[in-house]
């Protein structure tokens, strides 16, 4: 049924190489280069570094969470840990690492085998890692939402370098989204049209112009705090005059389409792997298109179903925003419905179901249905007033979204590119370990969450009450933790010995075998 | 919930059919238009069932207007509730205050099955409240009055509530009680029994 552009749609350009850049790279070169491998090797390394920060942190707070009672973190501790590992996790990790990924394949899908802009790209980069250290120095414990006015009111003296931080994350992704959208520009006229432009270049278009109106809004909550935290204003401080409104309404303004910024380029990442592993054409090139431009659209409006001050407001508008909520899950069903359509249409190649990218691509898949499928009762303003709003329910739902699709997904992208910034194979059994311990983990504790949320386990508690319905889920959260920590690690390890020591990589890593012949990434010697 | 439910095992068989059934299919691009539709149904049949629930929980309160867009009308509201009681949450607790401007810190003291209504306010920051006995959770914002009812339990004993928004250092310790007296006085209650009655 797929058109026959759509081979060209998939960005088949024959220079997809396998090359060792990561071994034959100077720090200054990785640092400085405007060549888009390099750029993007950096924004992907910088990434697992602040995962491996994120991640460390949140293994101490769960920690303290496996039990009931206070055991080794104060509230201020805990809290500290927990800001810093929300907003270094998708700020630091998520964002970047799926962008980056696509700056890795951008160029090579569009065939331009450049990215324009580099510029932009360097500063959006610099800036970040400013924002990570005034993070990291700064210690704010406002949580991700930095609500005010509570966000004026903690935290110690220098709470203003986390109101800083938020700033120029704004400016970084706002930088970010320039770069995105040049370059989907840039694709039109390599590939003879928008009808022609790939997957990943609409999504760039999509996911470029979201950044760019969607951090505006950002950088005001970051300038707001900061300003009225140093007494020059008193824009979200009621004691003061200011309005919570006003912080809410634009916060969540920029806060809902945040949620897409690795969701979209998650989804490109998918569809530039999922025709090249498979073999085939996806089955519908247009259903994806209309997917993604529906999935900008919504965005931007439905923002304010994160919070609940809508009841003081015309009871229309706030059913409208649960209106648009719920329809909001129609363009993520018909990307589910494309990929599910895609592998059904032909058998799947043996070379396919050996290797590591698809298996991730398979579980995010499998972690978007689990997860966004609870979308459909957060979106209700009836069952958002009982157990969800606030309590476990949500985070359940995000790390399943975040994690279980974006997260895994950006992995699939990285396992697929190895070969080709390394010129080597990856050690095929510990890849596998790596996968099936972060699917035990991620389903474990996604599914413990969802249980304590339903049981109004609240969010944002170092301690809590010694019930059962508590206790069970938080222990084997923590556990799934250990596990998904381990995974990391072994990830890590497998990543520095392959690099150097892996089987060299073919001229076509990643060939289409039906027959069960030997798996392209073979273990290495 | 069933729906989501069904819609997720759907999912996972529908992608595990995919991957392991012998047989294929091609799908037609017109069966994306059947499913389209389906969905849409699905939509409005969640935003349906969610303003019919929320709506009869509305229509003894004082709101504005519903999400039906039906105003209401305050005639006999107070007759509706066996007792009122303003809430003042604060950094970091729960002040319950009764009609006779009687106050009680951290303890909401009622009698089983009665009708309560609290009148929420904040003096400092964004609180949460929730009770998961009574399966209510709102926000309160500086400057509004939310309001709130429940039927309280026919089971005397204590039942949890809390606050749900992070509120500061403290907010791990926000708790009160929804005190149901029974036979038992108050004050005899076994306070080491929690319950939250989830």
């Amino acid at each position: 049924m797929a058109h026959d552009l759509d081979h060209k749609r998939t960005g088949g350009a024959p220079h997809w190489k396998p090359e060792d850049i990561l071994g034959t790279i100077s720090l200054k070169t990785l640092l400085f280069s405007d060549d888009y491998r390099h750029i993007a090797l950096k924004g992907i390394l910088t990434a697992f570094v602040m995962l491996a920060l994120g991640g460390a942190f949140a293994m101490i707070f769960r920690t303290e969470l496996a039990v009931p009672g206070a055991q080794f973190l104060g509230a201020r501790g805990y809290m500290t840990l927990m800001t810093l590992h929300g907003m270094i996790m998708v700020f630091g990790f998520l964002i970047p690492l799926t962008i980056s990924v696509c700056y890795y394949m951008l160029p090579k899908v569009l065939g331009n085998d450049r990215l324009e802009w580099p510029k932009v790209a360097h500063w959006s980069y610099w800036v970040l890692i400013v924002a990570a250290v005034l993070l990291v120095i700064g210690r704010p414990d406002f949580t991700w939402t930095a609500y005010a006015p509570m966000s004026l009111r903690v935290g110690g003296s220098l709470v203003w370098m986390g109101h800083l931080a938020i700033l120029l994350v704004a400016i970084s992704e706002f930088l970010a989204g320039f770069v995105l959208w040049r370059n989907a520009i840039a694709g039109v006229t390599a590939s003879g049209g928008w009808k022609m432009l790939p997957m990943m270049g609409w999504a760039s278009a999509v996911v470029g112009l979201l950044l760019i109106v969607a951090t505006i809004p950002l950088g005001m909550i970051g300038l707001g705090l900061f300003t009225d935290w140093m007494e020059i204003s008193a824009w979200f401080d009621p004691a003061r005059g200011g309005s919570v409104k006003l912080f809410l309404y634009i916060f969540w303004t920029y806060g809902h389409p945040a949620v897409y910024l690795p969701f979209i380029p998650a989804i490109a990442i998918l569809y530039t792997l999922m025709p090249r592993i498979l073999g085939r054409p996806m089955w519908s090139y247009w259903s994806g298109v209309v997917a993604f431009l529906l999935l900008g659209l919504f965005a931007m409006p439905i923002g304010p179903h994160h919070f609940q001050p809508l009841y003081t407001i015309s009871g229309w508008y706030e059913r409208m925003i649960q209106i648009f909520t719920l329809l909001v899950f129609i363009p993520s069903v018909l990307h589910v419905f494309n990929w599910i359509a895609t592998l059904w249409s032909d058998p799947i190649p043996a070379s396919a179901r050996a290797s590591v990218p698809f298996k991730f691509m398979v579980s995010s898949i499998a972690f978007i249905i689990y997860g966004g499928a609870t979308a459909y009762v957060n979106a209700q303003i009836a069952t958002d007033s009982d157990f969800i709003h606030n309590t476990y329910w949500i985070p359940a739902h995000f790390h399943a979204m975040f994690f279980g699709f974006a997260g895994q997904m950006a992995f699939a992208g990285f396992y697929y590119l190895f070969p080709y910034f390394t010129g080597r194979m990856y050690n095929q059994k510990m890849a596998n370990s790596h996968f099936w311990l972060w699917q035990i983990g991620l389903f474990t504790k996604i599914t413990m969450m969802f249980v304590a949320g339903y049981a109004y386990f609240p969010r944002w508690v170092y301690d809590y009450l010694p019930l059962q319905e508590w206790m069970m889920p938080q222990m084997m959260i923590t556990a799934a933790g250990y596990l998904i920590g381990l995974g990391f690690i072994i990830f890590v390890y497998n990543v520095a010995v392959s690099a150097r020591r892996g089987q060299k990589a073919p001229n076509e890593p990643w060939p289409v075998e039906q027959d069960g012949a030997v798996p392209s990434a073979a273990p290495a010697e | 919930m069933t729906i989501t439910i069904g819609i997720t095992v759907l999912g996972l068989v529908g992608l595990a059919l995919a991957l392991f059934m012998e047989k294929r299919w091609r799908l037609t691009y017109n069966i994306e238009y059947l499913f389209i539709a389906g969905l849409l149904v699905m939509a409005f049949y969640g935003d349906w069932v969610s303003t019919k629930i929320y709506t009869a929980y509305q229509e003894d309160l004082r709101a504005s207007e519903t999400l039906s867009g039906t105003l209401v009308s305050d005639d006999d509201r107070d007759e509706k509730f066996d007792r009122i009681l303003t809430v003042v949450t604060f950094q970091w607790g729960f002040a319950f205050i009764t009609e006779e401007n009687e106050l009680s810190r951290n303890a909401a003291i009622v009698m089983p099955g009665e009708r309560v209504l609290f009148r929420v306010v904040t003096n400092d920051v964004i609180h949460g409240f929730n009770i998961p006995v009574a399966g209510i959770t709102a926000e309160i914002d500086p400057g509004d009055v939310r309001e709130l009812w429940i039927r309280a339990p026919q089971t005397p004993g204590k039942y949890l509530i809390q606050c749900v928004n992070y509120c500061g250092v403290g907010h791990t310790q926000m708790k009160a009680w929804l005190v149901v007296e029974g036979d038992v006085p108050t004050a005899e209650m076994n306070i080491g029994e929690n319950n939250n009655g989830a």
